[in-house]
């Protein structure tokens, strides 16, 4: 009884369990998401087919992606802005060095993954071992991506395998897009990881940092962790990325930044740290993308966007709060 | 028991420590200008057309806006708070003063210069109602404010801003007293008129307060809400300042103006030595970490190296800055000095 680290609720069907269920910012942001998509549906009647909803998940994949990355180090307390250094170094990478095939493809992911995890390991090393404030520290392992991405690939340009350009934006058997397989498969390893000894680390670090060392935590080592593991996630936001453009920009992260927090905030993650999770930073990503075609198709121009997905932002959040709020006042 | 009793050894010792201590701040102040000083000088062995009074002259003008800039940037930070939406308010001063102003303004055009400042300072309202009222993180309500503020840019202008700058400010800009460049003399005061108001005032005290600790400031009587809010007014009354300035500099409007100035505020503060989570840092350390950001820019821009490689070394430069100006290297050079 003593021994037990995590507060469990007493019973999977606990009104408390419930309430935390409703009130999470995932399953605000699906509810969001599922009515935005009826009115778009009854906007265009086409947004019911499997191509349409294809391509959506193919627009989504790379900021939902790097939302999934983003989120393992805000749940550690942690703001990490290396995620448009990686996408834009991954990016033109790929476009400099295509290898062709789907052995090459898999050469590909396995590359952007390997930049992505040193760049996370710099940033952990700076936030973990030597203990420089987290923006500060990614902050320059961002600004050193761009100019390596500048290095790389001066203009925007190169060439894009066509296997990675063809196979990543397809559908299987006509209906499942293949890019929401990969934005699948992460929230698998997710779901693995959030079980295991790091996984469970990485919620008492956000939490309380004090109490989960004194618990035998290991501080460094889970918040080192993280940011390897969030870099290796934003190469392959940065794989995916490429699929979709098919060429290389060595300014393609930069509008990565604003939206990757944008979505893991719309998510239900605290952004400051240990309450949330992977699957609601998707939600919100992809809630973002929808919002930006229902305004298209709607007639909006587009340059009136930014309007609609910070409201919607604001509004999200003040929602999950108000709603918190009463039905904790509506149990006591 | 009443403090006339009290051992006069305790206060005897409290006064040896004072002339004795040297404070943090005041390292980071004179290494951060001691650094510029030492990287003009030191640029003579790049270009001999550098290292020069002129330069420093050039550098001084350009890091005027980051300075402005970051001084709002440094009252947020200084509350606990952080201002994303400084690249969006920069923008769209610029916009509306090339717009609602521009070249041929009269008496009555240049009055809506302060009406620009207004809408400004109003939407800092927005984010630091948004914060204290309703709660929202900081991070999220800036970003929001500055997503909208910048599409509300993009679609007032369609996608390109016309115009260009008032006569006023191309005189403030480029302009000089007795063989002083304005600019310099404006950013003096500037610089010395914000400084007062950090350190010198019931407000600034109250900043420092409610970064320290909101709860204790609270309860101590200081009006959290209005402070907080006041704060964030005036950071983005200082971005619309910056983004002015920068419309007579450069005699027009772009949409992309501000971008290039988000990240470098942040930069300057954290390169300062504030710590990025509020209640400590100054004003004045804050102008030594813009002027060596711009210094270590200009310098590596006569390198004559590509851009690509100009961004790794300045990225790296902010990394090196962070060790260096890290907490316990004050310790260590505060052990230097015999108590």
């Amino acid at each position: 009884m003593t021994t037990q680290v995590a507060s469990l609720p007493p019973s999977a069907a606990s009104p408390d369990r419930l309430v935390r269920l409703v009130a999470s910012g995932a399953v605000i942001v699906t509810i969001l998401y599922l009515i935005l998509y009826g009115l778009y549906a009854l906007w265009e009647p086409s947004a019911l087919t499997a191509y349409t909803f294809g391509s959506l998940v193919n627009n989504t994949a790379p900021l939902a992606i790097a939302a999934a990355g983003e989120t393992l180090v805000i749940l550690a307390r942690g703001f990490d802005l290396s995620v448009a250094g990686v996408i834009s170094l991954t990016n033109v990478v790929m476009a400099s060095y295509p290898v062709d095939g789907p052995g090459g493809a898999l050469l590909s992911l396995m590359l952007c993954m390997a930049v992505g995890g040193i760049v996370g390991a710099v940033n952990g090393y700076l936030v973990a071992v030597l203990r420089l404030q987290t923006i500060a520290a990614t902050l320059g392992t961002m600004i050193i991506c761009q100019g390596l991405s500048l290095v790389i690939l001066d203009a925007p340009g190169g060439v894009v395998s066509d296997f990675v350009a063809d196979t990543l934006t397809d559908t299987l058997f006509g209906f499942v897009p293949v890019s929401g397989l990969i934005v699948a498969a992460v929230v698998g390893a997710w779901l693995m990881l959030r079980r295991t000894d790091l996984g469970v680390a990485l919620y008492t670090i956000g939490t309380d940092e004090a109490a989960a060392a004194l618990s035998g935590v290991r501080v460094a080592r889970t918040r080192f962790l993280a940011f390897v593991a969030a870099g290796m996630v934003y190469g392959i936001a940065g794989f995916m990325l490429t699929a979709q453009t098919v060429t290389g920009n060595p300014n393609s992260g930069s509008p990565f930044l604003m939206l990757t927090f944008a979505a893991v905030a719309l998510g239900g993650t605290s952004l400051s740290g240990g309450r949330g999770g992977l699957v609601g930073s998707i939600m919100g990503a992809a809630l973002l993308m929808l919002l930006q075609k229902v305004l298209f198709s709607g007639g909006v121009s587009s340059f009136y966007t930014g309007i609609f997905q910070g409201a919607v932002l604001v509004l999200a959040i003040v929602f999950s709060r108000a709603l918190t709020h009463l039905l904790e006042r509506s149990r006591a | 028991m009443t403090p006339a009793t009290l051992d006069p050894a305790l206060s005897a010792s409290k006064d040896e420590r004072r002339v004795t201590r040297v404070r943090p701040e005041l390292v980071t102040v004179l290494s951060t200008f001691a650094l510029s000083a030492l990287l003009i000088v030191a640029s003579r062995f790049v270009s001999p057309a550098l290292g020069s009074w002129g330069q420093a002259a050039t550098v001084v003008s350009l890091s005027s806006f980051l300075i402005v800039a970051a001084f709002g940037q440094g009252l947020v930070i200084l509350v606990g708070g952080l201002d994303l939406s400084v690249a969006s308010l920069i923008t769209l001063s610029a916009v509306l003063c090339t717009t609602w102003v521009g070249p041929e303004a009269g008496a009555a055009g240049i009055l809506l210069i302060p009406a620009i400042l207004v809408v400004c300072a109003l939407i800092g309202a927005v984010s630091g109602l948004g914060i204290t009222v309703l709660g929202i993180p900081p991070f999220i309500m800036t970003m929001a404010t500055g997503i909208i503020v910048a599409a509300g840019a993009l679609g007032y202008t369609s996608g390109t801003p016309r115009g260009s700058a008032p006569a006023p400010l191309l005189a403030l800009m480029k302009g000089e007293v007795a063989g002083i460049p304005l600019l310099l003399i404006f950013t003096a005061a500037f610089v010395i008129a914000a400084a007062v108001l950090q350190q010198a005032t019931g407000f600034g005290r109250r900043l420092y307060a409610v970064g320290a600790s909101a709860r204790a400031a609270f309860v101590a009587g200081v009006p959290v809400t209005r402070t907080v809010v006041a704060a964030y007014m005036l950071s983005a009354t200082a971005s619309g300042v910056a983004g002015l300035m920068l419309v007579g500099y450069s005699d027009g409007a772009t949409l992309r103006m501000g971008d290039s100035y988000l990240l470098p505020t942040i930069a300057a503060v954290v390169v300062g030595g504030s710590s990025i989570l509020g209640g400590s840092g100054s004003f004045v350390a804050t102008v030594g970490g813009a002027v060596l950001l711009t210094t270590l820019g200009t310098v590596i821009a006569a390198l004559g190296i590509g851009q690509g490689w100009r961004t790794v070394i300045e990225g790296s430069i902010i990394l090196i800055a962070l060790l260096l100006l890290r907490e316990n290297t004050f310790a260590r050079i505060r052990s230097w000095f015999p108590r």
